[in-house]
């Protein structure tokens, strides 16, 4: 019988005003999903958000942070009435730093290989594994993609985490600075992360006589019917806030 | 003692918090217009609300509203003209946030949002002051985009809208939009001959 699909996949429910309207319900449990935007477009705070709202739901939340220290990351989004700082201290969100991670397991290097790789993803996924994590962040997968001398060992390196960590049903925001996003550019900074993600959401600014307004827009979505459009976002005490962009004040 | 003019006190309590009220002023009378919307609404209703200031700045607003006798400090303010003047955002006043141009159009609806989903009134206005003001910086076809979405925003949250303009002097086309979309209006507009 012809008709709309029954089948619906099971979502993590984000939380954020707005972004799970435009997901028609959440993003696909288990998805690894790009978060691109540029500086200050609100990635990290979007990425905190997604974890406070899963540990307000009793979900065992990770965040890896390989572009600050967690101490300042935690100090920056204590300014956010969403962020309970007692849900870090009850365990429900974990926070690591990435350098600690590579001194752990003997990574101070300034390029990975394969081995390398290797050991990185089994750290990452033994972590997610051991507490229990349904929900992850990873800031930023540029930061590490850095330590990664060709496209190809990129390409390895986030293949085999994003498809352990779907394994183990943990919904990830992979989170990736981006310096443009025009119409024509890469949403990645290596230009293979698009490809291997489950969803894209990019992240950017909006010029509108001189003053930028930050938008948000999701690109692509597994599993999963969504808007295409440019959501205005705006970064309140209470996190972020979406509603749609007017459509003449889009210049491109 | 300044005397409220009764019959937008009178109108006030026909609408519901659904409706979305087109206020026209003239350039002489807006101030004791918007004090006879703003005091039944106050201390009538007893709403809680959200005045979206790109006219004059805040500050000026409040200090003309409490001349009159009008407490106003139940109200919050979103002034998108004082990050405009050198050492405008300095002021005693706790009740008011800012936009850091008219041309921000959609942050000022999401602050007032923000501010309203954390205000704990029941019932809860905007007012937009003024359209005129908003033409200045913004081109016709973005403010009748804007003005269609603000109010349908309002009306699907139950916050009532209340649009400021002074008619002789908003552009024919946002104009015709607002006698569209608004279900009520207040005419205190200045007559004009030509």
């Amino acid at each position: 019988m012809l008709g709309a699909p029954s089948y619906e996949r099971d979502r993590c429910v984000t939380g954020i005003r707005g972004l799970d309207e435009i997901l028609r319900g959440g993003i696909p449990y288990g998805s690894a999903i790009l978060v691109a935007g540029t500086c200050g477009s609100g990635k990290t705070t979007l990425g905190m958000e997604f974890l406070m709202n899963g540990a307000r739901a009793g979900e065992a939340c990770a965040h890896f942070s390989a572009t600050e220290p967690s101490v300042k990351l935690l100090e920056n989004v204590r300014q956010f009435s969403f962020f309970d700082m007692s849900a870090v201290d009850q365990g429900l969100i974990n926070v690591f730093d990435m350098d600690v991670l590579f001194s752990w397991l003997g990574l101070d290097k300034s390029t990975f290989n394969l081995d390398d790789i290797d050991a990185m993803v089994k750290a990452i996924t033994d972590i997610v594994n051991t507490i229990g994590v349904t929900r992850l962040v990873i800031d930023s997968v540029t930061s590490l993609c850095y330590k990664v001398p060709n496209e190809q060992l990129i390409r390895d390196f986030l293949f085999k985490l994003g498809k352990s960590l779907s394994t183990l049903g943990c919904t990830t925001l992979l989170i990736a600075e981006i310096t443009s996003v025009g119409g024509t550019a890469h949403r990645s900074a290596f230009g293979v992360e698009e490809a291997i993600a489950d969803g894209i959401i990019v992240l950017g600014d909006v010029e509108r006589m001189g003053h930028l307004l930050r938008y948000l827009q999701v690109v692509k979505m597994r599993g999963t019917d969504h808007s295409r459009a440019k959501y205005a976002l705006e970064l309140t005490r209470s996190g972020v806030m979406l509603t749609p962009m007017l459509k003449w004040g889009v210049s491109d | 003692m300044i005397e409220f003019d009764a019959g937008i006190a009178e109108q006030l309590s026909q609408v519901t918090t659904t409706s979305s009220v087109q206020v026209r002023v003239g350039t002489s009378n807006s101030e004791m217009v918007l004090a006879s919307v703003l005091q039944p609404l106050i201390q009538g209703f007893g709403m809680g609300g959200v005045y979206i200031t790109a006219s004059k700045t805040a500050p000026n607003v409040i200090e003309m509203m409490n001349t009159i006798g009008l407490d106003i400090s139940p109200v919050h303010f979103i002034d998108c003209v004082s990050p405009g003047i050198l050492g405008g955002t300095q002021n005693p006043y706790p009740n008011i946030g800012y936009v850091d141009s008219p041309i921000m159009l959609e942050s000022m609806l999401l602050r007032s949002l923000h501010y309203l989903e954390n205000s704990g009134s029941q019932q809860n206005f905007v007012i937009l002051d003024s359209v005129n003001a908003l033409s200045i910086y913004n081109e016709e076809r973005i403010l009748a985009e804007y003005l269609h979405t603000f109010i349908n925003t309002c009306q699907n949250r139950q916050i009532l809208s209340l649009i400021v303009n002074v008619p002789d002097q908003t552009p024919a086309g946002v104009l015709a939009n607002m006698d569209l979309y608004c279900s009520d209006l207040i005419d205190r507009g200045q007559v004009v001959i030509n």
